[in-house]
């Protein structure tokens, strides 16, 4: 059918854009030496990811999806790193080359071990999606799912957002120790680990 | 009766028990009235069981209560059993009775001692395992009661635990104990193979030459340990470094006075092994003498007195060695009294003299304590056997019973008595003359303090004054030429074996007496009224101070051996190994401090270790489906 | 379904989330690492949509949502220690941030 053809053709040209977007902002995001800039090329992510969303008839969470993450968990970075200000600049990466370069490997080999174990075990079925209702992905099937079938998962978040709340506050409490450095905050070094040496502290 | 038996014997153990338990809650006034208590409670249960025999028929006086039993292995069975007869009967008398004196006594000398709670408690604990001992139905109790009388004289002697001198003897009496405890042990042993059981009708019934040999060996080597004599003596003279109501119920009344007990309880054995009764014979007038002669240098005045208790000891075995166990018996008896007296009243001078006890800085001390003069007096004169004071009545039948015997031991062993008299007199009166007599030294003008009235005032003087009555008094119960009742009441236990006649005794008990008269006038010539002066023999003099250089041998023998033993294992075996050990210990630290490198602090390293396992993981799994 | 099969969302979910690996391991700027965790909890959401839709089942974006609360929980307490670091004067730099070292 041409509208079916034409509605997949707009679809897959939806899908290239928004896939395209997120990767380039993904690679962007661990690219770039100002966080400021890292910020905002998350952001540029989660609004991708947000139509990858829509794409999949997951309304309610691509909505969720730029209200919390683009609004709030965004906007808290963005508020840190401008708290934070202009500093010095940490190094882009660093520690010994063979960190960096098995860091690369395994991330490398976490891609393809991912993509070879999917294509292993469900080649076959990912080529037919079930059939949805209309009302697949609604808010409404959503509340209906946290209230009665996803209660308990819905119940813990609360509890744990309400802790990480908590640990919020207390973390942003004023500071009492000493700076960073000095002689009191340094904790012990156990010298006496290194062979030769007796234990003398117990 | 029985009754009476059980609780005599239970009544100081509940005293210790409970005086332990109390610690510091009690006062320590509680634990001395406590332990004193059970002492006097215990002599009201041996009267009872005493006054319960009295009523039945010579031949009927032997009673077995038991609790229940208390080992069974095999065939073999012991059960936890008193014995109520007349030698127990006596014997718990002696031990309640001059111990509750003691122990009463012990309220005054060891007021205001740091550990007051913990002597009473061992006081008890020690009446306790003598009881036991004497009261115990068979073999295995006695060997209970026998060892702890061992451990109990071993935590008193060395009560004072912070002097030196004090541990080293009290190590020194134990160790020379278990060499005792060992040799009866395996007495026992053989008596278990040859009859199957401990009880003492057993030891009657090794029939046949060398077991019955051996196990009166054995019996007679763990009765020489615990009464001190030859050659086991050397630890008695330095368990004085305890209190000195510790030595005088311990190594005065009772406790050195158990092998005589021994030997009587298993005469059975002795008399089936009459070569190893004349060696016991034999080893008490060795004994006797040779304490006699040592006694005669000593210049501490419990040292002089425990010499004199060896001595005395010497003379009970030549009793039973001969066969007189009555005799012995009543030589017991009457030496717990005198001698008890003469420890007591020597505890009332040191205390005097602010535990000063060497009698070369005493003297003239007669005008200034009276009534302890006089009590050492009695005591004195009961110890050399003057009529009409208790250790006549008692000494000179042994001497008697010896000539009785015959053959040349005995005439030997009687001339030793004999002689051990006239030694007595001297040594016992030299100490009185040097103590108390003449002017008072300028050492006791200046330490002197009375006894004040307070309570340690009167419970000193009134049991020195009861002991110093029962010293008096205590013999008359028995005139062998006239009557006996002590040898009848102990005949239906060990009959005698040699009875000697009135020429004998009539004969003996006169030279006995006129030979300690002549030692007791030599004392005074000597020291006294310095008419002769004491002979200079330089090698006597040095031979009797290192009395006769036993400890010296035994050093040399053992002692040394031993340690150079012990430092050689210590440095080829001992010293490896737990530097061994300590080596395990560095290298364990090594292997962690390897892994320790692991913690590097740094997140970015805990991270791709992560992801490179989980990468690797997959792979694995992948490959094993 | 219209567009493109379950397996080319699974292959950029994929990559999102191995690009966040790759930054948490090699960047040493905390708010960096912290915004690469971002990335990767979010590629693993994404995979969840994917399966929710692909079998028509809402637990998957049940799953999703509940993962978003607890991302935005941990940034929470990330920016607190981040916060917390910058009053004291520390360097945030996560390679000099070792004291537990031991």
């Amino acid at each position: 059918m041409i509208v079916a053809s034409a509605g997949n053709a707009l679809v897959w040209i939806v899908w290239l854009a928004a896939a395209g977007a997120c990767i380039g902002s993904g690679i962007a995001v661990i690219s770039f030496r100002n966080p400021f800039f890292s910020a905002l090329a998350l952001i540029g992510n989660l609004a991708s990811l947000a139509v990858l969303y829509l794409l999949l008839s997951a309304e309610f969470v691509a909505a969720a999806q730029v209200l919390v993450y683009g609004g709030a968990v965004m906007v808290m970075f963005l508020f840190v790193i401008a708290y934070i200000g202009p500093q010095q600049e940490s190094p882009w990466a660093g520690g010994p080359t063979w960190q960096s370069f098995a860091a690369v490997v395994a991330a490398g080999a976490l891609f393809v071990e991912i993509l070879v174990v999917i294509g292993m075990k469900a080649g076959g079925e990912l080529g037919h999606a079930a059939p949805i209702g209309s009302s697949f992905g609604s808010p409404a099937e959503i509340g209906r799912l946290f209230l009665t079938d996803d209660l308990l998962a819905f119940e813990i978040t609360s509890i744990v957002l309400l802790v990480a709340a908590v640990g919020g506050v207390i973390l942003g409490a004023h500071a009492r120790r000493q700076p960073w450095g000095s002689a009191d905050a340094e904790a012990p070094h156990f010298d006496a680990l290194r062979p030769g040496k007796t234990d003398a502290r117990t | 009766m029985i009754a009476g038996a059980w609780i005599c014997l239970l009544s100081p153990l509940a005293a210790a028990v409970l005086i332990t338990l109390g610690g510091t809650r009690t006062s320590r006034h509680t634990a001395a009235y406590l332990s004193t208590l059970s002492c006097f409670v215990a002599f009201a249960g041996a009267i009872a069981s005493f006054v319960g025999l009295l009523g039945e028929e010579p031949s009927q006086r032997h009673h077995l209560s038991t609790a229940w039993i208390w080992i069974q292995g095999g065939s073999y069975r012991s059960g936890l059993s008193v014995l109520v007869d007349p030698l127990s009967v006596m014997m718990m008398l002696i031990v309640s009775g001059v111990g509750a004196l003691i122990i009463a006594y012990s309220i005054g000398y060891m007021d205001g001692d740091d550990e007051e709670r913990r002597y009473f408690a061992y006081m008890s604990l020690f009446v306790f395992s003598m009881l036991l001992l004497v009261q115990g139905g068979n073999l295995i109790l006695l060997l209970a009661g026998w060892g702890m009388v061992g451990l109990s004289s071993y935590l008193l002697i060395g009560f004072w635990h912070h002097r030196p001198a004090a541990i080293a003897a009290a190590k020194k009496a134990f160790v020379m104990n278990a060499i005792g405890d060992a040799t009866m042990a395996l007495a026992f042993f053989l008596v278990i193979q040859k009859t199957g059981t401990l009880s003492f009708s057993a030891l009657g019934q090794l029939h046949g030459g060398w077991v019955v040999n051996l196990v009166a060996l054995g019996l007679l080597g763990g009765a020489v340990a615990k009464s001190a004599q030859l050659p086991l003596q050397t630890w008695l003279p330095d368990a004085m470094e305890g209190p000195t109501p510790v030595s005088a119920l311990i190594h005065a009344a009772t406790m050195v006075t158990a092998g005589v007990y021994l030997i009587v309880r298993t005469h059975a054995a002795f008399e089936l092994a009459p070569t190893v009764q004349d060696v016991a014979a034999g080893i008490g007038g060795a004994t006797l003498l040779l304490a006699g002669l040592v006694a005669l240098v000593q210049t501490d005045i419990k040292r002089v007195i425990a010499y004199s208790t060896m001595s005395q000891i010497g003379y009970m075995f030549v009793g039973v060695g001969v066969g007189a166990y009555g005799s012995g018996m009543f030589h017991l008896m009457t030496h717990a009294f005198f001698k008890a007296l003469l420890f007591m009243s020597a505890g009332i001078v040191i205390h005097a003299l602010a535990a000063e006890q060497d009698i070369r800085k005493m003297g003239g001390l007669r005008r200034l304590m009276p009534r302890t003069f006089w009590a050492f007096l009695i005591g004195a004169l009961a110890l050399a056997g003057i009529f009409p004071f208790a250790g006549f009545f008692s000494k000179d039948p042994i001497i008697a019973a010896a000539v009785a015997k015959g053959g040349g031991l005995g005439y030997v062993l009687a001339a030793a008595g004999l002689i051990g008299a006239f030694l007595t007199g001297l040594y016992i009166f030299r100490l009185l003359i040097l103590v108390f007599l003449g002017e008072p030294s300028p050492f006791v003008r200046e330490h002197f303090h009375a006894l004040e009235r307070n309570l340690v005032g009167v419970s000193m003087s009134v049991t020195v004054a009861v002991l110093a009555v029962l010293s008096v008094v205590g013999g008359w119960i028995q005139w062998t030429p006239y009557y006996d009742p002590v040898d009848k009441w102990l005949a239906p236990v060990a009959p005698p074996l040699v009875t000697p006649t009135h020429w004998q005794e009539w004969v003996f008990t006169a030279l006995s007496l006129a030979l300690a008269l002549v030692g007791i006038g030599t004392a005074w010539l000597v020291y006294g009224a310095h008419r002769i002066a004491v002979p200079k023999l330089p090698f006597v003099q040095r031979t009797l101070e290192h009395k006769f250089w036993f400890d010296e041998l035994y050093d040399v023998a053992f002692a040394r051996p031993v340690a150079a033993l012990a430092v050689w294992l210590r440095d080829r075996f001992e010293q490896p190994l737990v530097s061994g050990v300590g080596k395990v210990g560095d290298d364990t630290r090594e292997v962690g401090g390897l892994f320790a490198r692991l913690q590097t602090g740094l997140l970015r390293t805990y991270a791709l270790a992560i992801a490179s396992s989980v990468a690797i993981l997959a792979i694995v799994f992948v490959a094993v489906r | 379904m219209l567009g493109p099969d379950l397996a080319w969302y699974l292959a950029v979910a994929a990559f999102l989330f191995c690009t966040g690996a790759l930054g948490v391991l090699l960047r040493r700027n905390p708010l960096i690492v912290l915004l690469s965790l971002e990335i990767m909890l979010n590629g693993a959401n994404l995979a969840l949509i994917g399966y929710s839709r692909h079998l028509a089942n809402g637990d998957g974006q049940i799953f999703a949502l509940a993962v978003m609360a607890i991302a935005a929980s941990e940034v929470v307490v990330g920016l607190g220690l981040v916060v917390a670091l910058n009053r004291r004067q520390a360097p945030l730099d996560v390679d000099r941030l070792d004291t537990l070292r031991g």
